[in-house]
């Protein structure tokens, strides 16, 4: 492959890591929106910020399960396992909003980690005009 | 764009592929691939295992190529070698999900036999799919790979305006199975989501589970298989070429019930000795890998045998080349099990090679060594076309060529060497005549040759190789000649 090859692959795999970035996001915001203020948007910045942490942790352990083709941790993805794993991070979001120091240690990570968007919004979003021409038109 | 035009071809009245156009008098062309067949393998050629009742059934009205090799080991180079004609060291696909060089994609048996022809390829393998992604607008139907399968989780196939990219960027790498998920999100769900949908599909009939991509996320029923491919001829308009490269009996080796254990009669060929370069399986589970692999082929060469009653029934036969052949062998000795490897004997790269002629009622026999390169200029002579002067290969003997025993002819390994680099880190096995010499690269510290006579010796049991020996020593110079001049081009 050619430089613009990979490059085509790679802006792939940006829309790809945006779009999963917005369904990450999403959870938090459609929480805030439908829970009461006092559980969740009143310290949205720290559970906001832990919810996400702590799910994609979530993911990264299940990932880790698979790590042959025919790998399959069939115990971990049963529905009370799921429902005792969201469960566990429901709880632990909750007892660190109560925290204060928890709450400002997540609030100074959400704050430094925006440095990131300032790369990452505006790349994801030329991989975004470079993929969509390509799929809509050939 | 190609899967518009088939779209809007299925809208097309279809004309029976057994009837030709008034005007056409080119023949169709249908070629079937079997990846990873090892003519060792095959009944029809001598096996020891009656593994291809129906192949031989084809063979009594077709030319039978009985020393025919692969170019290349695996699936890339050898079948980037059969669709260009063109060695591996020149089309310079020899990696896994490798391509051909860019310059060189014009050269293909799509392009070859012309728009006179109404061109269609399906490969199960998803690696083919990349060539043809590159062949672009030489083809003018593209079925996709995951037709005629039970479950077809490729996702790069669904956005196919960029087909290419999005194979390469999510069946290869995101959604690849033989890795953890990629992506924490997308990648993770499709892992949950495949295999559900696995679990609830019908896997009756398959004592080893449904046949599949080995790495890839489709599962498939033989059969309904072989029903996609009689429906798709069925539907084809004179003159076609069809190029159909299917993934049996490519492991996971699966058979169906009929043919499970079929072959657990306690035979094995003769012990040879293990190769440093090999796996280093156990001769028991040789033995185990092998009985499944000749069930997998009989469960495919019977469903073979329908394919072969449709065409006869339809009359296909009288004005219609029918091509079967592989991309390359599959190896159970040594020490070695599969085709991705440094070991080029006989059972890892010498494939089967039958042609039915139009109206061809009785077998024939060609015994002198012939090539997978050789297949491309071939079909463009079959196709009433000019024979391109940069082929490699030379017609075959018999469809219009002639009997060359003494030619020399190659199969590249160089699975880990990189494609724009010279080649240092390779196998080469090179047949002249009766004699086989195999050449190794950067392996060890010095280059390594065996030298078999195949004649007296067709197990490869005896390295006769000797600096001194007139025949190694002129076929050793030839091949290292060989392997400068197609180095020279590249700077390291």
């Amino acid at each position: 492959m050619n430089a613009g090859e990979i490059a085509l692959v790679y802006a792939y795999l940006l829309v790809t890591n945006f779009l999963e970035s917005l369904l990450a996001v999403c959870v938090p915001i459609v929480l805030g929106f439908m829970l009461p203020p006092k559980w969740f948007r009143d310290s949205f910045v720290s559970r906001g910020t832990s919810l996400v942490l702590l799910g994609l942790g979530y993911f990264m352990f299940l990932a880790y399960q698979f790590q042959a083709k025919d790998d399959y941790p069939s115990v971990l993805l049963k529905s009370w396992s799921v429902a005792l794993a969201l469960g566990i991070i429901t709880a632990l979001v909750f007892i660190i909003g109560k925290v204060p120091f928890l709450n400002k240690a997540l609030g100074f990570v959400a704050e430094r980690a925006t440095i990131f968007l300032y790369v990452y919004i505006p790349l994801s979003l030329v991989s975004l005009l470079i993929v969509l021409p390509r799929l809509l038109l050939g | 764009m190609l899967s518009g035009a088939f779209a809007l071809s299925r809208l097309a009245p279809t004309l029976s592929l057994s009837k030709p156009v008034q005007g056409s008098s080119r023949p169709n062309i249908l070629i079937f691939v079997f990846d990873a067949m090892s003519a060792k393998n095959l009944s029809v050629y001598g096996y020891q295992r009656n593994t291809s009742p129906n192949l031989a059934r084809f063979a009594e009205r077709a030319t039978v190529y009985n020393a025919h090799y692969s170019a290349g080991s695996f699936t890339v180079p050898g079948t980037a070698s059969l669709l260009t004609g063109l060695y591996p060291w020149t089309h310079r696909a020899i990696n896994e999900s490798g391509l051909i060089a860019r310059s060189l994609t014009d050269r293909n048996i799509f392009r070859l036999v012309g728009t006179q022809f109404e061109r269609l390829a399906f490969s199960q393998n998803l690696w083919p799919n990349y060539f043809f992604a590159q062949f672009q607008g030489d083809i003018d139907k593209l079925i996709p790979a995951g037709s005629f399968s039970q479950v077809d989780y490729l996702a790069g196939e669904k956005l196919n305006r960029d087909l290419l990219t999005t194979q390469r960027t999510f069946d290869d790498f995101l959604f690849k199975r033989d890795t953890p998920p990629k992506s924490l999100i997308f990648s993770l769900f499709e892992r949950i989501f495949l295999r559900r949908a696995v679990v609830q599909t019908n896997q009756g009939g398959y004592p080893n589970g449904l046949p599949q991509l080995n790495d890839y996320p489709i599962y498939f029923r033989l059969p309904a298989v072989f029903d996609g491919l009689i429906s798709t001829i069925d539907g084809l308009k004179p003159a076609s070429l069809a190029y159909f490269h299917l993934f049996p009996p490519h492991d996971p080796y699966n058979p169906t019930k009929q043919f499970y254990l079929k072959f657990d009669d306690g035979w094995s060929q003769v012990e040879k000795p293990i190769h440093p370069l090999g796996d280093h399986w156990s001769p028991k589970a040789l033995y185990r890998f092998r009985r499944a692999y000749d069930e997998y082929i009989a469960s495919l060469d019977n469903e073979f045998g329908r394919l072969l009653d449709f065409l006869e029934s339809k009359g296909i036969f009288e004005n219609s080349y029918v091509v079967v052949t592989s991309d390359h062998g599959e190896l159970f000795e040594r020490g070695e099990r599969g085709h991705v490897s440094p070991l080029l004997y006989e059972a890892g790269i010498r494939v089967p090679l039958m042609i039915s002629s139009p109206g061809q009622k009785s077998r024939q026999d060609v015994y002198s060594p012939t090539i997978s390169v050789d297949v491309a200029p071939t079909l463009a002579h079959l196709a009433g076309n000019p024979i391109p002067d940069w082929r490699e290969g030379e017609l075959l003997p018999l469809m219009g060529g002639k009997e060359l025993p003494d030619r020399s002819i190659f199969t590249l390994y160089a699975l880990k060497n990189p494609a724009i680099s010279k080649l240092s880190r390779l196998s080469i096995a090179m047949r002249k005549g009766n004699y086989k010499l195999i050449f190794y690269r950067g392996y060890s510290h010095a280059d390594q040759f065996e030298l078999y006579d195949l004649q007296n010796d067709p197990e490869e049991l005896k390295n006769l190789y000797s600096d001194t020996l007139p025949v190694a020593k002129a076929m050793r110079d030839e091949l290292l000649a060989k392997l400068d001049a197609v180095n020279a081009p590249y700077k390291s």
